[in-house]
């Protein structure tokens, strides 16, 4: 009945028959892995950021890469910084569910998770390999995207404060000799604030690049209603920050007193309104675009900053400085004050105490939204290890590093435009890695303590009032606005903002 | 068939035709206003949802104590006093030359017109940058004609100046729009009168012209007044209220409170300060107008 096949046909056969399941099979998952793949068809996300082309841009350059791969849907709203808060707190608050996903300052962190706005982020980093969670520095990952233990974030960018000074106004044998002369010691890269305030006095109203130009000690970023808060700190932490102690930069955690006020903080200031004289003029005015702008333009010698700076120097077409800056981890002091002891502690070493300046832009999922498994998804896309190094390699994306993959590879830094780039890494990942770095104020009310003492920092910076009164004036404020919150609360934030035990 | 629309005359189709309006001005500006009113006499807590408690008098207590407060009123007043007293001088000179017809008044028209038609933002980047102590055109030039340079937007006893000057040259256009419209509607049969009776240049102007011309002014300076006194944009801009509070005026201070820092109660007692302040003043205006037009009628 059946015909006899011989053997080498029936090999045939079956290798065909093999060959067509096997296809047929590999078709099938591709489509059904097609399809799970567009599994969010018609779902459009919103995204709610600052105006273009920062923080929006790399959703503008991955957006379109994820709308292809899941058939989702991405619009972008944006608004201008100082609408950024308002606009999402009332958002939140009132329920209007007008945005899935807000990217926002590190620092408003506690303020939207406290008040329960935002979705809690843990099962969907623990079901996620992609996010490649553990590549993201601990700092980030453990602290800053997180509040009362759990996640609600997504860290985008690094933000810490560094410091930059230019090798060739350092390093040029006549400036050394000269400054030998004058202030008794060595010019060198700038170790504490007491140099800083030497080096600018130096380098400060004369032309000492040659350009036919003068030029001026240093450039900080001092405007009132801008970021002016965040420089001040970054000149107060290693005046105030014991290693070892809980945080004395903002408030004493077992009261929930200001510590604003104290000697530290005080000689702080002093040094701040100081350093004016040996500022590029009209410096009291200027905000951080505008340090980027006169640094750039080779106006200073030295200046604080994000790492804002050191890209524009290096890649931006304005710029006058490219290869010249360079970058180091915040000055320190060889004193603090001790607010436990209520004394000052001296150092036989230079006392270093980075500070977290704005803490960087985070991702996160309002907790009324209709979409958040997509919007989930688009975050998750937008941080894995590909995507956001891309994001930190180019150019007004405004994300700087916050994974250590970002550090790893160099290629993409020289492609930027760096000509040091394991210099200016090497300054972020010190600052970031130290273990006296200093996190950004992260509690219910952070943008009103900021605001209340940014407009004492203005007067004193002014003249209007000493440095002792401002302050005061402002842990008066900062008082009554715990008050107004509830000191037991806010108590109860800031210790778990610093990790420390809650009763 | 019966017309449906036939019933539908006189006062109520003039009620049914006015409703869009006054749902949209209740929507828009009745509520609001209430709104930040009851505000101004609560707590907000945003745990939960937006919660509103009543605190009573605390908010307006803490205002009437608050030495910002009457810092932000002093100086708005002292930016509206002067601005709108230079603004309304230029603008008459410059209205009365235009109105002479002098040769190349049609260009001169355009030209004085073209700062109004900018955004106060935008008024505001520019002289900034006008400004700029290391950068700026200004402080270029100065030393160059042997003066020294001016800290313009930086020294205490000058940013206020600063500010007042960039109101002046963005809005004494308006001032000139308004006057000379006034002007070209004083019948030229009036003042051929005038001088037949021998009236004459100063004379002319004080007696005739200047009375005539009193409801333009009128309404011109309580423009300005009622738009000064709420002056924002160009100070957040050009200063951010700074330094210290030497330029902050009473909107920047009720925005910084309640926008910024998010204490929406007492941002909204802040806001209702300039509200009391102008309704006051735009009284007093109308006031005034009634009794020119009295006298006009007269």
């Amino acid at each position: 009945m059946f015909k006899k096949i011989k053997k080498g046909r029936f090999i045939k056969e079956a290798a065909m028959v093999i060959l067509c399941a096997a296809v047929i099979v590999l078709g099938s998952l591709g489509s059904s892995q097609a399809l799970a793949e567009k599994r969010f068809e018609g779902v459009e996300i919103t995204v709610f950021t600052q105006t273009p082309p920062f923080i929006v841009k790399p959703v503008w350059m991955f957006g379109p890469d994820w709308e292809k791969k899941t058939g989702g849907k991405v619009r972008v709203i944006s608004a201008a910084w100082a609408e950024l808060y308002p606009k999402m707190f009332s958002s939140f608050a009132l329920g209007a569910k007008k945005y899935d996903i807000i990217l926002f300052p590190a620092a408003w962190l506690a303020d939207f998770a406290s008040n329960e706005f935002l979705v809690p982020l843990d099962n969907f980093i623990a079901a996620d390999p992609e996010i490649d969670w553990l590549d993201i520095l601990p700092v980030y990952r453990e602290r800053i995207s997180t509040y009362a233990g759990t996640i609600y974030a997504i860290p985008m960018d690094g933000d810490n404060h560094i410091f930059y000074y230019r090798r060739d106004a350092i390093e040029n044998p006549e400036h050394q000799a000269k400054f030998k002369a004058k202030y008794g010691y060595d010019l060198a890269p700038p170790e504490t604030w007491v140099q800083v305030r030497d080096v600018a006095e130096f380098f400060n109203g004369w032309d000492w690049d040659g350009d036919g130009r003068i030029e001026y000690g240093v450039v900080e970023a001092m405007r009132k209603d801008d970021q002016a808060y965040w420089t001040y700190f970054s000149r107060t932490a290693a005046l105030t920050s014991i290693p070892g102690q809980p945080q004395g930069l903002f408030f004493d955690p077992e009261t929930m007193k200001p510590l604003i006020n104290d000697p530290g903080h005080v000689k702080a200031l002093e040094n701040w309104i100081e350093i004016l004289e040996f500022g590029v003029p009209g410096m009291i005015n200027m905000e951080s675009g505008d340090i980027r702008g006169v640094y750039t333009v080779g106006e200073a010698a030295m200046a604080i900053d994000w790492g804002d700076i050191g890209v524009m120097a290096d890649t931006s077409p304005e710029s006058t400085v490219k290869g010249k800056v360079n970058y180091s981890i915040l000055p320190g002091t060889t004193r603090a004050w001790d607010y436990v002891k209520k004394t000052w502690v001296d150092f036989p070493e230079v006392n270093h105490a980075p500070y977290l300046a704005f803490g960087g832009w985070l991702g996160a999922i309002d907790a009324k939204s209709d979409n958040v498994e997509a919007a989930y998804d688009f975050l998750s896309f937008l941080s894995r290890p590909e995507n956001s190094y891309i994001c930190v390699t180019t150019a007004q994306t405004g994300f700087n590093p916050c994974r250590k993959s970002h550090f790893e590879k160099l290629a993409g830094w020289y492609g930027y435009g760096f000509v040091y780039p394991e210099d200016y890494l090497g300054a972020i990942e010190a600052t970031i890695a130290h273990p006296n770095v200093q996190p950004d104020i992260r509690i219910p009310g952070a943008a009103r303590y900021f605001e209340a003492l940014d407009v004492q920092l203005s007067m004193a910076l002014a003249g209007a009032k000493t440095a002792k009164q401002a302050l005061d004036d402002a842990a008066k404020e900062w008082e009554r606005i715990t008050e107004d919150l509830g000191r037991e609360k806010q108590l109860k934030n800031y210790r778990a903002s610093l990790g420390l035990p809650i009763e | 068939m019966r017309n449906i629309w036939g019933s539908f005359t006189g006062k109520k189709a003039g009620r049914a035709f006015l409703l869009p309006a006054v749902i949209i001005l209740l929507a828009l500006t009745i509520f609001p206003f209430l709104f930040s009113l009851f505000l101004s006499f609560g707590k907000v807590s945003f745990l939960g949802g937006l919660q509103i408690n009543f605190a009573g008098l605390k908010n307006w207590a803490r205002l009437f104590g608050d030495e910002r407060f009457y810092n932000a009123l002093r100086i708005t007043i002292l930016i509206t006093v002067i601005a709108v007293a230079i603004e309304y001088a230029l603008g008459l000179g410059l209205a009365l030359l235009l109105n002479r017809g002098v040769k190349g008044s049609t260009f001169f028209r355009v030209l004085f017109f073209l700062p109004m038609m900018l955004t106060p933002i935008a008024v505001g980047y520019m002289w900034r940058m006008m400004f700029h102590f290391t950068r700026g055109p200004i402080d270029h030039v100065l030393p160059l004609l042997g003066l020294p340079a001016v800290a313009w937007l930086t020294e205490p006893k000058i940013v206020l100046y600063s500010v007042i000057l960039t109101d002046v040259w963005h809005w004494t256009p308006l001032m000139i729009l308004i006057l000379f419209a006034g002007l070209q509607s004083i019948p030229p049969a009036l003042l051929e009168a005038a001088r037949v009776d021998g009236a004459a240049g100063w004379r002319l102007f004080r007696e005739v012209i200047f009375p005539l011309l009193a409801p333009a002014s009128i309404a011109a300076i309580l423009l300005r007044t009622i738009e000064v006194l709420k002056i924002i944009d160009k100070i957040y801009i050009l200063t951010g209220g700074g330094p210290g509070i030497y330029s902050e005026s009473m909107t920047l201070f009720g925005y910084s409170l309640g926008l910024r820092a998010f204490d929406l109660a007492y941002g909204a007692t802040i806001a209702f300060s300039p509200f009391v302040t102008v309704l006051a003043i735009s009284i007093v205006f109308l006031l005034m107008t009634r009794r020119f037009q009295e006298i006009g009628l007269e």
